[in-house]
């Protein structure tokens, strides 16, 4: 069975623009063709999708190997430890209907069955890779497409139950750390550039959370009347280079003329982090947030960047749970996380 | 003569409007206006119309899930593949306002496609190249993709 406190993804140190770009990540959405899509399917048909899929998913060889896991069949911590790592949404483990999860064993590639759509493949890798994750879920979706018939349009390309998703079904999307922009507020012009080139932007949990610890997702809006290609290269060629230049000079600039202020930021962080005796999420974020910086701007150096990366995803409650106690009551989150925190940092 | 859309009678009102989000040519005779409740001196009949269209019509339901666009307005996701066939008026403007007033897909596509699907799907693509070799004055690279888009034509009259 998967560890799902396997860190390798999270990286960043060494991927490409990793001092910016979090991680990468490549969806796709894929339909079975003469069935009902899944809010209007039966519970028969759901099963039948899923034992299609179950079979395709073992079919999958060759280097990848996924693990079947039929989400009635994982306990309620383990869902959540997957959906923290943005691996399996909320609406697959809140759906009634039989559902599954195919997980390659690097935790880096997941197929979600029966979610909105009857499949969802994705991947996601440390640094900027887009291309990296799109030949992976591209590689899945043939695989699968040998045993599996998609529904599909000669116009609107790939069918989806959101006509949002139609054409490609790929969405893309990335998270990036923009601490400096925050600070020199100047993230309106993230905002326009977002808009300009129909790119959405969200917080570090999705749609409509907050920015905890300044991490933004980015991703594409438009699905069709582009190719993979194109939508890939909106986001990697148009969109973040720019970016990230804006956030590497807003932190040089920050350096430059008020170096104490973001000394203290830094310095306040690990304080924090070392003496807390309660952190909430949205704290421990932010402390996160600021010591990234430090070391991404050579004002710290003996703490370990990607720890911090590992760390973003190993604060979230299931995890702390997960590290501690599974039965930890969620008013002891607070309190554990300190521990865990200091402990994930050698702190 | 033109003739009232109710009756035989000639039409004295002529209008042209958006009914369900199909352009639509209305004929009234008087009788018929005024049973509409229409004041002739006034304008406004359109929306009284467009409401009896819209009662009248029985609603439209998908052959293969029994989808209505009702049912699509409260989910936001539609029911089937059939559907986008079944509501395909209906979901033109939705589909136009999410997708950057794309229609046509390019891109990759699935295996089992027929042959003649496959190539106007090729051809569509290279189509699309073809038009970015000419804006980059590519001109040999073109020339390349203007003979093979010619012979996937050739094979379609075959
Ligand atoms: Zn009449
Ligand atoms: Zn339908």
């Amino acid at each position: 069975m998967i560890d799902p406190t396997h860190n390798q993804l999270f990286s960043s140190a060494e991927a490409p623009f990793g001092d910016v770009v979090l991680s990468s990540r490549a969806r796709l959405a894929r339909n079975l063709d003469g069935f009902p899509f899944v809010n209007k399917s039966s519970g028969d048909d759901c099963a039948e999708v899923t034992e299609l899929l179950r079979k395709a998913s073992i079919e999958v060889e060759d280097g990848i190997s996924l693990d079947w896991i039929p989400i009635d069949e994982l306990d309620e911590l383990r869902a959540q430890l997957f959906v923290e790592r943005h691996l399996v949404s909320s609406k697959l483990i809140n759906n009634q209907y039989p559902r599954a999860v195919a997980i390659g064993k690097e935790l880096i590639r997941s197929v979600m069955v029966n979610e909105e759509d009857h499949i969802r493949i994705q991947c996601i890798r440390p640094g900027l890779q887009l291309s990296a994750v799109f030949d992976d879920v591209y590689d899945l979706d043939k695989r699968l497409n040998e045993s599996i018939s998609y529904a599909f349009h000669k116009d609107l390309g790939y069918l989806t139950a959101c006509p949002t998703n139609l054409g490609t079904g790929a969405r893309f999307s990335v998270m990036v750390h923009l601490p400096g922009l925050k600070i020199v507020k100047d993230l309106g012009r993230i905002q326009n550039a977002c808009k300009a080139m129909s790119l959405a932007i969200r917080g570090f949990q999705g749609e409509g959370s907050k920015a905890l610890g300044d991490i933004y997702q980015v991703s594409n809006q438009v699905t069709l009347g582009y190719t993979e290609e194109e939508l890939l290269s909106l986001i990697a060629d148009q969109f973040l280079p720019p970016v990230i230049d804006w956030e590497r000079k807003a932190r040089m600039h920050i350096i430059e003329t008020n170096a104490a202020e973001l000394d203290d930021r830094i310095y306040r962080a690990i304080g924090t982090i070392k003496t807390a005796r309660l952190l909430s999420l949205e704290e421990a974020m932010q402390c996160l947030g600021h010591i990234r910086l430090g070391i991404a701007t050579n004002r710290i150096n003996d703490i370990d960047i990607n720890l911090v990366n590992q760390s973003f995803i190993n604060i979230q409650p299931a995890h702390v749970k997960w590290h501690s106690d599974s039965q930890l009551p969620e008013t002891d989150i607070p309190k554990v996380r300190c521990e865990l925190i200091r402990e994930l940092l050698h702190l | 003569m033109t003739t009232c859309d109710l009756c035989d009678k000639p039409a004295i009102y002529h209008d042209v409007r958006i009914v369900n989000n199909v352009p639509n040519t209305v004929h009234l005779c008087k009788e018929h206006a005024i049973e509409a409740g229409i004041d002739i001196a006034q304008s406004d009949f359109s929306v009284v119309l467009k409401i009896q269209e819209q009662s009248k019509s029985p609603i439209k339901s998908c052959p293969d899930c029994g989808m209505t666009i009702p049912d699509y307005k409260k989910a936001t996701l539609l029911g089937c593949p059939t559907c986008y066939e079944t509501f395909s008026g209906e979901l033109d403007g939705v589909i136009k306002r999410v997708q950057n007033n794309k229609s046509e897909h390019i891109g990759s596509c699935p295996n089992q496609l027929g042959e003649s699907t496959q190539r106007e799907l090729l051809i569509r693509n290279l189509l699309k190249e073809l038009n970015e070799a000419v804006q980059t004055e590519a001109y040999e690279k073109a020339a390349v993709i203007r003979d093979q888009i010619k012979t996937l034509h050739e094979q379609k009259d075959d």
